[in-house]
């Protein structure tokens, strides 16, 4: 398996990379633009005060740019999910359809791998890949702040990091349910990217509208908590979008070990199976329909 | 379970939606021969090897690898055997080495490297050069070399010559011969008649998902048709010829005559002995016209 992690990783390498170093710099740009603000608050807290509350519904509901929290969820967290969560959703698609897709899965599984010990290994490369990027995305806060007024501590600054992480698991595994029950990885990104923007809107637009609060229940960005994590993490929203993102990856799981594997392109689409022969039991009598 | 059988397949079946790609396929391949399988395209030759790896899920049937049902346990299985899937891809942005080197890395590095070095030179390949710069044929050589490179206690390829040239074809039947030499069994599909020929002890024919028949490659040659082609030196009437059995005259003009025969042609040689052949020409039946000869075989016996 350390095999299939390290290969999944060099995969990966771009990525993080190109997200890590990218994300970094725009941290550093934001921590030292915050000496700026804090110099003039006021004219821009009068300034802020213009703008239609609309626009800042949709970027975390908060209109307080001074504060270090109300300032990174302005600026930075309340839409991350949507930038990263990009690299989530192609990742998590791609985990294993693309491989089947381009017809190289079927050389791999022929070797002493079991599809556990697979499945288990990109997984793993993949939780990694996440960590990784968002870890250089928080170390380039932390060394900004040296030459900024923001001042925020090592374990509160990993605070939102950790809400990101939870919420890029869920749209990362609920693209790779999705490659496992649609035809293509293309369709399962560009659906599970529906849904990503979708409840980032249901979820703003429920702090416009109260009447939509009862549809934002069921929208994961509505556990996603931002900025505001600095000052507390709510463990509950937390580990609710790990345990989501578990029920996703199990499920998928299940349907990679009853898979028969395509030697190469799109598949047909077809329900999930329930009926499927049992996988080690005795060999079946019956035959399928 | 016998231990001196490589593959067991009972009542095989395979369906891919409605589609029934194996009927009811059974199978015994033995330790040690090179068995050969033959079909046409879409026969069911790739799903049969693919349900050997566990690739794809039988619909019904029973499948032993080397002793083990590879549904139960399909590391088991793997760990012995060398598989060259039917379209080879490789992960296109690495050196043939660095491909052969993670595939190893999947093996648990139970490559004989020097062995892997040896095969390269032997099958004219530079394992240094991106994949994605290979031609068809020199990827295939990549493929060959990986199925062969941990030294297999069974290999299952499928059409392993196809898109290489005819030297590297036959190289490639010498490293198939070699690694049964030294106690590997060979299960090989093909839809080229020659090369089955030249190397299997034995050999099956799929045709719609089931096996039509399990034989030694002599003896379906023999029981199809074949053309042969005689020239004269000088007009002759050799038609008396087509009276000989399982010989029929298919067209003559003043110095060139040809039979179609069934079965052997010593028959026809003996009888063309006092006549002035200058020249003999027989043609080796195509798979298509072994398959006819089957179906011949079978709308008899029906």
């Amino acid at each position: 398996m350390l095999t299939v992690i390290l290969h999944t990783m060099r995969r990966f390498r771009g990525q993080i990379i190109g997200w890590g170093i990218g994300l970094a710099l725009y941290a550093a740009f934001l921590s030292s633009f915050y000496d700026t603000i804090a110099k003039q608050s006021e004219q821009f807290e009068k300034l802020l005060q213009n703008y239609p509350q609309e626009i800042f519904a949709f970027f975390g509901g908060t209109t307080n740019l001074v504060t270090p929290e109300g300032y990174l969820t302005l600026e930075f967290f309340s839409y991350m999910p949507i930038i990263i969560g990009i690299f989530a959703v192609l990742a998590g698609s791609g985990l294993l359809a693309s491989d089947e897709e381009n017809g190289t899965m079927d050389l791999v599984l022929a070797h002493p791998i079991s599809r556990s010990g697979l499945f288990l290994g990109r997984l793993l490369a993949l939780l990694v890949a996440t960590m990784a990027i968002l870890a250089v995305n928080w170390l380039g806060f932390l060394v900004a702040m040296n030459w900024s007024s923001l001042d925020i501590g090592l374990v509160e600054m990993a605070r939102p990091f950790l809400s990101l992480f939870a919420i890029l698991m869920l749209f990362g595994s609920l693209a790779l349910f999705l490659s496992m029950v649609l035809p293509s990885r293309r369709s399962a990104a560009m659906i599970s990217g529906v849904l990503m923007v979708a409840s980032f809107f249901i979820t703003s637009l429920a702090r416009l509208d109260k009447s939509l609060e009862d549809i934002a229940r069921l929208s994961p960005m509505n556990y996603y908590q931002s900025g505001e994590a600095i000052k507390v993490l709510n463990n509950d929203w937390f580990l609710g979008l790990l345990a989501a993102a578990g029920v996703f990856v199990l499920a998928s799981w299940w349907l990679f070990q009853r898979r028969d594997i395509r030697v190469g392109g799109e598949g047909g689409w077809r329900l999930p199976s329930f009926t499927s022969r049992l996988r080690f039991g005795p060999f079946p009598k019956t035959r399928a329909t | 379970m016998n231990n001196q059988i490589a593959i067991e397949i009972k009542g095989l079946t395979k369906f891919y939606g409605p589609v029934q790609a194996l009927q009811v396929v059974d199978l015994e391949v033995r330790r040690g021969e090179i068995f050969g399988f033959l079909g046409p395209n879409g026969a069911g030759k790739t799903s049969t090897i693919r349900c050997l790896l566990d690739l794809i899920h039988p619909n019904g049937g029973e499948i032993r690898v080397l002793g083990i049902n590879p549904q139960a346990d399909p590391v088991a299985v793997r760990v012995r055997v060398g598989y060259l899937p039917g379209e080879l891809r490789l992960l296109e942005n690495m050196t043939g080495e660095g491909v052969l080197r993670y595939l190893n890395g999947l093996r648990g590095m139970k490559a004989d490297w020097g062995f892997v070095h040896r095969m390269g030179e032997r099958l004219d390949i530079d394992l240094r050069e991106p994949i994605r710069n290979l031609s068809h044929g020199n990827k295939q050589k990549i493929g060959v070399v990986q199925a062969l490179m941990h030294r297999p206690e069974l290999l299952l390829l499928d059409e392993p010559t196809i898109g290489l040239d005819p030297l590297m074809q036959h190289e490639v039947l010498r490293l198939i011969s070699e690694a049964q030499g030294e106690g590997t069994t060979v299960f090989f599909s093909s839809h080229i008649m020659s090369e089955v020929q030249a190397i299997a002890g034995r050999v099956a024919m799929i045709r719609k998902g089931e096996i039509v028949e399990v034989a030694e490659p002599s003896n379906l040659i023999n029981r199809a048709l074949r053309r042969v082609q005689v020239r004269l030196r000088e007009p002759v009437d050799i038609t008396p010829l087509s009276s000989l059995p399982g010989v029929t005259l298919l067209s003559r003009d003043d110095k060139t005559v040809l039979f179609q025969v069934a079965g052997e042609i010593n028959g026809l040689i003996k009888a063309l002995a006092p006549f002035p052949v200058s020249d003999l020409e027989t043609e080796r039946p195509s798979l298509e016209e072994i398959f006819l000869a089957l179906y011949q075989d079978e709308r008899k016996e029906e």
